[in-house]
């Protein structure tokens, strides 16, 4: 499907870019545009935006343990320093 | 002697805004020092020393620029300097024959429907996701870390990493895609998919 002016294969290179926020503004509007109208090129989209969701919901929630939330707020009262660079 | 190892900043007001605007990022560095680190010793160890820098030089802090980078920056030199030496690991991807839409394509060929991929994705244990990230080579782990977990944008990265922006791009482009194979391979062997 070649909605002009640019074309699936060029969208599809430009998708991290787009879904990164990184686009210039002229191709990003360009890229939004044939999205809007390409079902092939909007599925690509949304499962390259799936994958990053996915990293950000799975790799960035561990629970910080009790004990280093205490060290640390011991470092900051001014108490004793129980961590020694090698 | 702890307290001058420390040297906590004597200002109180200074140490007032170090735990109203840095303390609420733990969380998200401790995730992130796990990521980098590989173990709950080595990132509970990376977030104190990072934090203990932090504090230190929180008065060459500038108010109201971006204090998420400047912990990130902060973090990423600690973990360079301390663990870079005890890890022994290679420096790039192997991406050679990854093809962009590498998992896109072999879930569509595997037979998921387009619905159906994003759901096949959801299925995949935390623990899998963070082992697939974790085994990327340190500097397209970092690229892909502050890019996709933290949300940070190219230009913060480029100064987090102190690399050109353009490393930047190329490091997640193949980072992303070396991801995309480790989360296949993970796909196939729990058979989340018909093979």
């Amino acid at each position: 499907m070649d909605l002009s002016p640019i074309d699936c294969q060029h969208v599809l290179q430009q998708i991290e870019l787009y879904l990164d926020g990184e686009l210039e503004a002229s191709l990003r509007v360009e890229v939004h545009q044939h999205l809007s109208g390409c079902n092939g090129c909007t599925d690509h989209s949304a499962f390259q935006q799936r994958l990053k969701e996915l990293l950000r919901a799975k790799c960035g929630c561990n629970d910080v343990p009790a004990q280093v939330m205490e060290r640390i707020q011991a470092m900051l009262a001014g108490g004793p320093e129980p961590f020694h660079p090698s | 002697m702890t307290r001058s190892a420390t040297a906590p900043p004597e200002d109180p007001a200074l140490k007032e805004r170090f735990e109203r605007d840095a303390m609420p990022l733990l969380p998200s560095l401790y995730s992130a020092a796990l990521r980098l680190t590989r173990n709950p010793a080595d990132a509970e160890d990376l977030l104190q020393e990072a934090f203990l820098r932090a504090y230190r030089g929180f008065s060459g802090f500038q108010e109201g620029t971006n204090l998420k980078a400047w912990m990130y920056r902060i973090l990423t030199n600690a973990f360079i300097n301390t663990y870079r030496k005890k890890q022994r690991e290679p420096v790039t991807v192997q991406d050679e024959d990854i093809a962009d839409w590498y998992l896109y394509d072999k879930l569509g060929a595997a037979g998921a429907e387009a619905s159906a991929e994003s759901e096949v994705l959801d299925k995949i244990p935390d623990e899998e996701v963070q082992r697939a990230l974790e085994a990327l080579p340190e500097g397209f782990r970092m690229a892909v870390l502050l890019a996709d977990v933290e949300g940070f944008s190219y230009k913060e990265i480029a100064e987090i990493l102190e690399v050109p922006i353009g490393t930047v791009m190329s490091r997640l482009h193949r980072g992303r895609k070396a991801l995309q194979k480790a989360l296949w391979d993970t796909v196939r062997e729990r058979g989340l998919v018909a093979d």
